[in-house]
């Protein structure tokens, strides 16, 4: 198994988010795509999701209903809405903004004086 | 933010589906990532196991699920008021006693802004009322007004407003006005003697012009309204509108109605339709009975004339709907235009000055409902406000000392780690809800009380047209009420709880830092003793008052008396055939059995109602004088003497030299120090020769003074009205029936009105100061109480803290009466305080309820002092108890205790 990272706070609802803006998706479905789509490197605790999921639905950005697993199973699926998408989008801006930043700043090196 | 409310709202409607599908939702999930566990190298079980172990706290994850969508204040909320519920059940006899007091207060304040709500505050049930506007004008001389009915009061700067204009001058501004869109014409109340299948009795009527209903945008609940087309006069068969009360009352809410033709003052009337319900046109204090058009008053009032083509008859009201491009100063100046032009064109023979025209508020309809309530209710507003809070102090009292018994629960809470405001949160959580189970019992009692504030209030003959019910509006104020008190008597105490020193709350035995509460106690001792002070001092006011008016010398004996009042008029009778008809009823009713004796009047004595007019000697200037229109044993059935000559008598007849009896006062004005009989006065412009002097009497109002007074034989001055007397061997009110029959027999069309005793009539008259006096006094009584049990309550709780302290000074050789110095003094320095307070709040109080005073000023030193004395002599007798328990501490138990 290869080591995994902790998520920064405050960066998984971006990951669920940007998860299930790819498609339709029931929880656990969106925690092997966000385990899939980071190369297995980030480790989310498994519980930690669903008042993730809840606060997002909460807050207008993804939408829930019942369907049926591929292996014939009730479960809960969620997508985004208008609302979520466009949250999705600044969040990804303002992301972008953070590591570009955080990257630039590592890279000083010192100063020759 | 929607969708924020609507996933809550969502959450909580379908709480038992959320959970469900949570733990589906959870149960999903592990069940899924089992199967490919499963799937590589664990047995089912074991995966399964592994699963869960992955997931982590199904419990606590749920629980942060709850918080994501807002739930968890609710079920905080919802535990804080399951553990209200069960602390206020442990006490039930505080939390039933505080509910009740609540209740009362609440159920008072509520039932109260109901009444402002509908007296007050509501506009007409009409199309956009903010666009009607009331005409009004004022003159310094106004000549060409030669006779006027209809209200007028004295404006801001003395000058004197009027509201009637004359028929033409209305016509004039109706026809060329260009800022109104309507301008209708109405007349006040009239008594009207309506007869119905044979039957007569006795209505209100109004008569309006033709663009009344349109212009206010009524229409009939059944049939048609009237229209400009009824503006026409003459014709067979005017037609009628009846209010839907009256329909409801005298035809049993028939549809037949339509189209039956009834007598209205003798002339015959069709209906033609019945207003909707609450619908009663603009003036909100009494709904007419009937509406007839304007053009018929020279058949319904055959009395005044045809009014409606004299320029210099200013009875009618106006009132306009303003159009919706003018503006009132143009409006106004533009109406001042044109009825200065109707003056011009009427050329009045007097001298005056044209009127300056004021355009008044229409929106809430005429002002005499509000004018009659404003003051009671503002009065009893107050008192209500004033109970309530001192309901709130006291409750503040009891919660801070039944709190501090909780000690050690909070401190074992707060130790615990619950936060302070968690705690403040549970505390305020329970004096919310003894608030609420008050506010519900109160807004019951409100429910109940219904109209009877405002019918306490007004003239029992007009029953208002407001209807006063609860409304959202007065709901919403009980909850505002209901929250500020729940707050307002909860906050302090629960502050003051959770500021606690831990370890020896913890520990049982109480630190000596414990001041805060014992000052908080005393502060709303004295702020209860203030607020009572101040109703005691406003209702020893009231009640003086009315012990002053009701010991006012009548001058006559008022008991045994039955009075009613005839108007033959209305049925027709003029001149000799007219005044034949009055000495006919009085001589059968003189004859009727059990009744000693019998005589009339204009108006009767204390109605309310007076003549009065100049009287004056040859060559002499003249005095104001009340004019009495009187029968032969006038002073004899009343009970007062007649001093010298003689009384009026049958043979005092039109063609017979005209004569007048004087009262004392007036014949002392007249004719100091010599007898008036046989002297020459003029009445009205009339000669008479004085033939008796009678004694003083109160005529109209208890409150004025006793004025000169001239006695006119009825028959030599043509009266419509009659006001009859009789003096009864036994109970007055036994002789009704055979009084009616008495007075059918000479005309069993001409109904009796306004039958009741002399005794009820006075008491009548007093009603409002009656009225007043007593409930403010309920008030300052309850107030009264509360204070006590405060002081009481308080001084109970902190002689039982200081028990140990006691014991010490009692073990050191205090005798009995230090302790109960010690304790007394503790206990009345806040009522000290609070009557310094009370002194100044009862001078202000007293103020408000100055222009309802009668002999009395409302800074009557004595009463203020008596209301002072009450208080304390209350907060003694309060105080007592606590007092003499602390004389009898044994030392030893109290130093157990420590």
């Amino acid at each position: 198994m290869p080591e995994r990272a902790a998520i920064l706070p405050g960066t998984l609802d971006l990951l669920i988010l940007k998860a299930v803006s790819l498609g339709l998706e029931h929880g656990y479905g969106i925690l092997l795509r966000i385990e899939q789509i980071s190369g297995q490197a980030l480790a989310i605790e498994q519980g930690a999701l669903y008042p993730a999921l809840y606060r997002l639905e909460h807050q207008g950005w993804l939408e829930s209903e019942w369907g049926t697993s591929s292996n014939n199973r009730r479960a809960k699926f969620y997508k985004l809405t208008a609302a979520g998408r466009r949250q999705l989008r600044d969040e990804v801006a303002s992301w972008e903004r953070f590591a570009s930043a955080v990257a630039m700043a590592l890279r000083a090196a010192p100063s020759e004086a | 933010m929607l969708a924020r409310a609507r996933s809550w709202l969502r959450a909580l409607a379908g709480r038992r589906k959320l959970e469900q599908e949570m733990a589906e939702e959870m149960e999903f999930h592990i069940a899924a990532r089992a199967e490919e566990l499963a799937g590589r190298w664990l047995s089912p079980a074991e995966a399964l196991r592994e699963a869960r172990v992955e997931f982590g706290g199904v419990e606590r994850y749920k629980e942060e699920c709850r918080e994501s969508v807002g739930l968890r204040l609710v079920d905080a909320l919802r535990a804080d008021l399951v553990y209200a519920w069960r602390q206020l059940r442990r006490a039930p006899g505080f939390s039933l006693a505080t509910a009740s007091i609540l209740a009362l207060g609440i159920g008072a304040s509520t039932a109260l802004f109901g009444t402002v709500d509908a007296a007050l505050l509501r506009r007409l049930p009409v199309e956009r009322p903010e666009e009607l506007r009331r005409l009004a004008w004022t003159a310094p001389r106004s000549g060409f007004c030669q006779s006027y009915s209809g209200d007028n009061w004295t404006g801001p700067n003395g000058e004197e407003i009027s509201t009637s204009f004359s028929y033409p001058a209305y016509r004039h501004l109706r026809d060329r006005t260009s800022s109104f869109t309507d301008l209708f014409a109405f007349s006040g109340f009239e008594r009207m003697n309506v007869t119905i299948g044979g039957e007569p009795r006795l209505a209100s009527g109004q008569l309006v012009s033709g663009s009344y209903f349109p212009a206010l945008g009524t229409s009939a609940s059944l049939g048609r309204l009237l229209s400009p087309a009824d503006d026409r006069p003459g014709g067979v068969g005017y037609p009628a509108v009846l209010s839907h009360g009256f329909w409801l009352r005298t035809f049993g809410g028939d549809r037949g109605v339509l189209g039956r033709t009834l007598l209205a003052n003798g002339t015959p009337v069709v209906v033609v339709g019945v207003l909707p319900r609450g619908s009663c046109g603009v003036d909100p204090s009494w709904c007419p009975d009937l509406v007839l058009p304007l053009a018929m008053q020279p058949a319904v009032e055959t009395w005044a004339g045809d009014v409606l083509a004299r320029p210099g008859h200013w009875y009618f009201q106006v009132m306009g709907r303003l159009r919706r491009d003018a503006k009132d100063e143009p409006a106004r100046a533009e109406a001042e235009r044109l009825l200065a032009e109707a003056i011009r064109a009427a050329a009045p023979p007097e001298t005056y000055d044209l009127p300056r025209v004021l355009l008044l508020p229409g929106a809430q309809g005429l002002e005499d409902l509000r004018n009659s309530l404003r003051r009671p209710l503002q009065i009893l507003g107050a008192a209500v406000a004033s109970v309530l809070l001192v309901a709130c102090f006291n409750l503040a009292g009891l919660l801070l000392a039944r709190v501090s018994t909780r000690e050690r629960e909070i401190a074992t809470r707060l130790a615990l780690g619950a936060g302070r405001g968690r705690i403040v949160r549970q505390l305020l959580t329970e004096s919310l809800l003894l608030s609420a189970l008050g506010g519900l019992a109160g807004v019951l009692l409100a429910y109940v009380a219904g109209d009877a504030i405002a019918r306490l209030f007004l003239a029992s003959e007009r029953a208002p047209a407001v209807e006063i019910a609860l409304n959202g509006r007065v709901l919403l104020f009980a909850a505002g009420v209901l929250v500020t008190v729940g707050v307002g008597f909860g906050l302090a105490p629960a502050l003051n709880a959770t500021r606690v020193d831990l370890l020896p709350a913890l520990r049982g035995t109480r630190g000596t830092t414990d001041r805060a509460p014992r000052r908080s106690g005393k502060v709303l001792i004295a702020l209860q003793v203030a607020l009572s002070l101040a109703l005691v001092a406003t209702s020893s006011l009231l009640v003086r008052t009315l012990v002053t008016l009701r010991s006012q010398a009548l001058g006559f004996r008022p008991e045994s008396l039955l009075v009613f009042q005839l108007d033959p008029s209305l049925n027709g009778y003029r001149g000799a055939r007219l005044l034949d008809f009055h000495e006919r009823v009085l001589r059968v009713l003189e004859g009727v059995a059990g009744v000693r004796s019998a005589s009339m009047s204009r108006h009767g004595l204390l109605t309310g109602s007076r003549t009065s007019d100049r009287v004056s000697v040859p060559g002499q200037e003249g005095l104001n004088a009340d004019i009495h229109f009187v029968a032969p044993r006038f002073f004899e059935t009343l009970g007062f003497p007649l001093l010298l000559g003689r009384d009026v008598s049958w043979g005092d007849r039109e063609q017979a030299a005209p004569v007048a009896v004087l009262n004392a006062a007036m014949a002392r004005r007249l004719f100091p120090g010599r007898s008036p009989v046989g002297e020459r006065v003029t009445i009205s412009g009339r000669a008479a020769e004085v033939v008796g002097v009678a004694g003083d009497t109160k005529f109209d109002s208890l409150r004025a003074a006793v004025r000169p007074a001239a006695y006119v034989p009825f028959r030599q001055s043509e009266q419509y009205s009659m006001t009859f007397v009789l003096r009864s061997e036994a109970a007055p009110e036994a002789l009704l029936p055979a009084l009616r029959r008495a007075v059918a027999q000479v005309d069993p069309n001409v109904p009796l009105y306004r039958v009741r005793t002399q005794v009820q009539q006075i008491a009548e008259a007093t009603r409002r100061e009656r009225l007043l006096a007593s409930l403010v006094s309920g008030f300052s009584v309850v107030a009264l109480v509360l204070a006590g049990v405060g002081i009481y309550s308080t001084l109970a709780y902190q002689v039982a803290r200081r028990t140990p302290e006691i014991g010490v000074r009692a073990a050191l050789g205090a005798g009995a009466g230090d302790v109960a110095r010690l304790v007394l003094a503790d206990a009345l320095a806040p009522v000290g305080v609070g009557v310094v307070i009370g002194v100044a709040a009862s001078l202000l109080a007293c103020r408000m309820v100055e222009s309802m005073l009668f002999g009395v000023t409302p800074r009557d030193p004595v009463l203020l002092l008596v209301a002072v004395a009450v208080l304390l002599a209350a907060a003694l007798v309060a105080a007592w108890p606590p007092a003499r328990r602390a004389t009898r501490i044994p030392p030893m138990e109290a130093l157990r205790q420590e």
